[in-house]
């Protein structure tokens, strides 16, 4: 295959994973402008795992993603009283502080006669892994999309067992929700452990794909752009936040002439798509539409 | 039976229930009247669990149920039909009414045949089961709200102002259903503005009045006329 | 001591600036109950277009302020146009995604029309420097104070003694009511954006002549800015706005000055998050309303 059309593919599932975490919360009733903070934790935690610790790399990964699962829950437990915009902004709030402590983070060690990890707002590079065990891109892409596979499959087995239909509850009407007996602080927190998670996830799987990361990478663009791609593509499936990510970078690509153009015609057809369908593309009506011919 | 004892509820200062007390018998439509203002949501809204009352009790049976929390009420057999919030508008109308059934949500059996009862007491729902909540009409969302909470096989409905915003004749329709309900030996307690309509149906009566219950008694046994104008307009002050 | 006052002066300088900024975000929530994420690149288009006028004839401050005023008025009805009134009312998500990607084209079509990290603005006229009791108080932040104070004090005559402010009070509180009542609310909120453009055009202007020059980068700092103060004093609350740009301006001096430029950010970060989480209803002491729960 292409190796630059490896590449893209890759950025396309790196993205998703951070799209899928920003859909979840907004499933959930809430707008998030931080996930890239789990991302961060993910990519940071997995990349000290391997590089400085020389921890396996799925137990690195699996860190990431607890971490970002972790830290998800202890930011949405206070803040699950807040909504709307006050969510919004708090939520961008942590990213940011995030970031911002990122660039005064140091933690080095002598690894193999180097000296390895973050180092503040230089950066954290030689996370060499993948390079060093040899794996090809074309594996790493089929990794990449292996894992986005699962967590999508996950979703749809949730999906199944009417947990996500909860969930939508809980988004749509907390009070309404907690007449029909649910727990609405739990799903709130739960949902944003499991976003946090998937987000981490996708970080550690992206630090190793670069090799090198920065605070600066984790930054509020790319926070409203994970929310913007759900909002796109559609909120009435996990395929719509991916929708999202293919249009975005999809359209990147197949304009390449035009690439100093890319985000003035990717604006212009956000907003325009906006004004027909203000719930995404695949959205809830559109889903139900499919899933009633489905079964007939 | 529901005995609520002196319950205050406040919104930060302002005392919106002074002292209610009142008992909800089992079985038939116990009915709460009473002018805009009076505290009638405020009540609905504090049994249900999603307000906090400051002062007094609640009791299920003996059982202590004040300060418990939203979710936790609905286990306990008390089901909300709540004014003006009736319907998840992004899900079909099945799925609003499986919605209601969340909290026996392992009574699998139980709820596809409760869905069944349900489509069949309302045929207009089933005929819209797969559209979206969000495009029923007024009476529909109602009946869909309905439907909804009795799906989770209430002990005691509690219902707010089900007759808000919609026509008189859809008002009518939907009376009666709940006098089928009531008939059918169920719990109902009926919040309305509509005093006429809600008598027609009670078997006993309540009247608040600016956060206290100021009058009780059965629609047979009292002066219809001064109980409306109570209802509507407020005690007269003396002099 | 004399660190702390002097950097609460300097700090209240720069937060009048935030506070219009704050502002700007404010009067568009108040009214339509969204928020405008665009609001920072619009304000960034205009002071380019300042700029520009200044390169190609010389028109000084005054020809690059009206410039400015007119490129944010511009660039606000187009966002008004495409995010807001075009979309339907009960999708606020929706309005607010669409004024983000209208903020990607604002901020790539600046961005290939200046290229370069900085384009010159002209700088503030010269004001003496005044000097008591060893403090200071530059010319640059009198002038900042002196023009912040005098849009604040004709804002606040317009929305509360005129008919126009009225029909924005009416609208903020209840669309449903103002509309019975025949306030022209698609109007209102066309005029408010357009408000909101002039008075964050006075701060972008403001900010860029103190600074003598504008980056690429204005957009989303001055976005920041304005949520972050917005926020502090209390989301829809003019009085919030300004208390909470002043505060916000304070903060950040006294962090930059005892700490430095890192710690002031993790500061300044996590007192918004520590403020959001333990007092939501900010400075002002706004009550939740309801209208913020959907966005």
């Amino acid at each position: 295959m292409d190796p630059f059309l490896i590449s893209v593919l890759s950025n396309i599932g790196l993205f998703s994973f951070l799209a899928l975490s920003a859909w979840l919360l907004l499933i959930g009733g809430e707008i998030s402008f931080g996930q890239q903070a789990y991302f961060a934790f993910g990519a940071y935690g997995g990349g000290i795992a391997t590089a400085v610790w020389g921890w396996p790399f799925p137990l690195a990964l699996l860190w990431g993603a607890g971490l970002g699962a972790g830290v998800g829950a202890l930011v949405a437990w206070p803040a699950a009283r807040l909504s709307g915009v006050h969510y919004a902004i708090a939520t961008l709030a942590f990213a940011e502080l995030t970031r911002a402590s990122l660039n005064i983070f140091r933690y080095q060690r002598d690894v193999d006669g180097y000296l390895t990890g973050p180092d503040g707002a230089n950066g954290f590079g030689d996370i060499r892994w993948v390079y060093e065990t040899g794996i090809a891109p074309g594996t790493y892409l089929a990794l990449i999309a292996g894992l986005l596979f699962a967590v999508i499959t996950a979703i749809a087995l949730a999906s199944r067992f009417n947990l996500l239909a909860q969930l939508r509850m809980v988004g749509e009407d907390p009070i309404l929700a907690g007449m029909q007996g649910l727990h609405v602080l739990r799903w709130k927190v739960g949902a944003a452990a499991a976003a946090g998670a998937i987000a981490g996830l996708g970080g550690g799987l992206y630090a190793h794909l670069a090799t090198y990361v920065e605070p600066a990478q984790f930054s509020v663009m790319t926070g409203v752009h994970a929310v913007a791609y759900g909002l796109i593509g559609g909120l009435g499936t996990a395929l719509g936040p991916i929708l999202g990510v293919l249009i975005d970078i999809g359209l990147l690509e197949s304009l390449r002439a035009l690439a100093a153009y890319r985000m003035i015609v990717f604006g212009g057809l956000v907003a325009l798509i906006l004004i027909l369908r203000p719930r995404g593309i695949l959205d809830e009506s559109l889903v139900a539409k499919v899933r009633a011919w489905a079964r007939r | 039976m529901l005995k609520i004892r002196d319950v205050q509820t406040s919104y930060g200062k302002i005392a919106a229930l002074k002292g209610v007390s009142l008992d909800i018998e089992d079985g038939g439509l116990t009915s709460l009247l009473g002018p805009n203002g009076a505290g009638k949501t405020t009540l609905i809204w504090t049994i249900a669990g999603i307000l906090k009352a400051q002062a007094g009790s609640m009791k299920i049976n003996g059982e202590d149920i004040l300060g418990l929390k939203a979710h936790q009420i609905v286990s306990k057999g008390i089901v909300t039909v709540p004014e003006n919030r009736l319907v998840f508008p992004e899900m079909s109308v099945t799925d609003n009414l499986i919605a209601g059934a969340f909290s026996r949500h392992r009574d699998k059996g139980g709820i596809e045949s409760d869905l069944e009862d349900v489509l069949t007491r309302f045929p207009r729902l089933r005929e819209r089961a797969d559209q979206l909540a969000g495009t029923l009409s007024g009476g529909e969302q109602q009946m869909l709200a309905v439907g909804r909470a009795l799906m989770a096989r209430p002990k005691i409905l509690l219902m707010d102002e089900p007759s808000t915003g919609l026509a008189p004749i859809i008002v009518e329709e939907i009376f009666e259903i709940i006098g089928r309900l009531r008939d059918e030996g169920r719990t109902i307690f009926l919040v309305e503005q509509n005093a006429h309509m809600a008598l027609k149906y009670a078997d006993r009566f309540f009247l608040l009045e600016q956060g206290k219950v100021t009058f009780s008694g059965t629609p047979g046994e009292v002066d219809e006329k001064e109980v409306l104008e109570r209802a509507y307009l407020g005690a007269r002050k003396a002099g | 001591m004399l660190d702390l006052v002097q950097n609460t002066v300097d700090g209240i300088a720069a937060g009048a600036a935030y506070a219009l900024l704050a502002i700007g975000f404010t009067l568009i929530f108040g009214v339509m109950r969204r928020l405008n994420i665009a609001f920072g690149p619009s304000i960034m288009v205009g002071v380019f277009l300042g700029a520009w006028v200044h390169a190609q004839w010389s028109a000084g401050l005054v020809g690059a302020a009206v410039a400015t005023f007119i490129g944010a008025l511009i660039a606000s009805a187009y966002i008004e146009r495409l995010s807001f009134a075009a979309i339907r009312g009960d999708a606020a998500l929706a309005s607010m995604a669409s004024s983000f990607a209208l903020w990607m084209q604002l901020e790539q079509g600046v961005a290939l029309a200046f290229p370069g990290r900085t384009t010159a603005f002209p700088g503030l006229p010269a004001l003496p420097d005044l000097e008591t009791a060893g403090l200071f108080l530059r010319g640059d932040d009198i002038m900042i104070l002196a023009v912040a104070g005098i849009v604040l004090i004709a804002l606040h005559r317009l929305i509360y003694h005129s008919h126009f402010g009225l029909e924005m009070r009416a609208l903020a509180d209840n669309p449903e009511a103002a509309r019975v009542a025949q306030v022209n609310t698609k109007r209102v909120a066309f005029l408010t954006f357009c408000l909101a453009a002039t008075v964050g055009a006075v701060a972008g202007v403001l900010i860029a002549a103190a600074d003598g020059q504008i980056s690429p980068k204005f957009g989303l700092w001055a976005t920041l800015k304005g949520l972050i103060a917005m926020m502090i004093g209390g989301l829809g609350s003019l009085r919030g706005a300004l208390l909470g740009g002043l505060v916000l301006g304070v903060v950040e001096a006294q962090a930059q000055w005892y700490l430095g430029a890192a710690a002031r950010e993790i500061i300044v970060y996590g007192l918004l998050f520590v403020c959001l989480i333990l007092l939501p209803a900010g400075l002002a002491g706004v009550r939740d309303t309801g209208a913020a729960r959907k966005l």
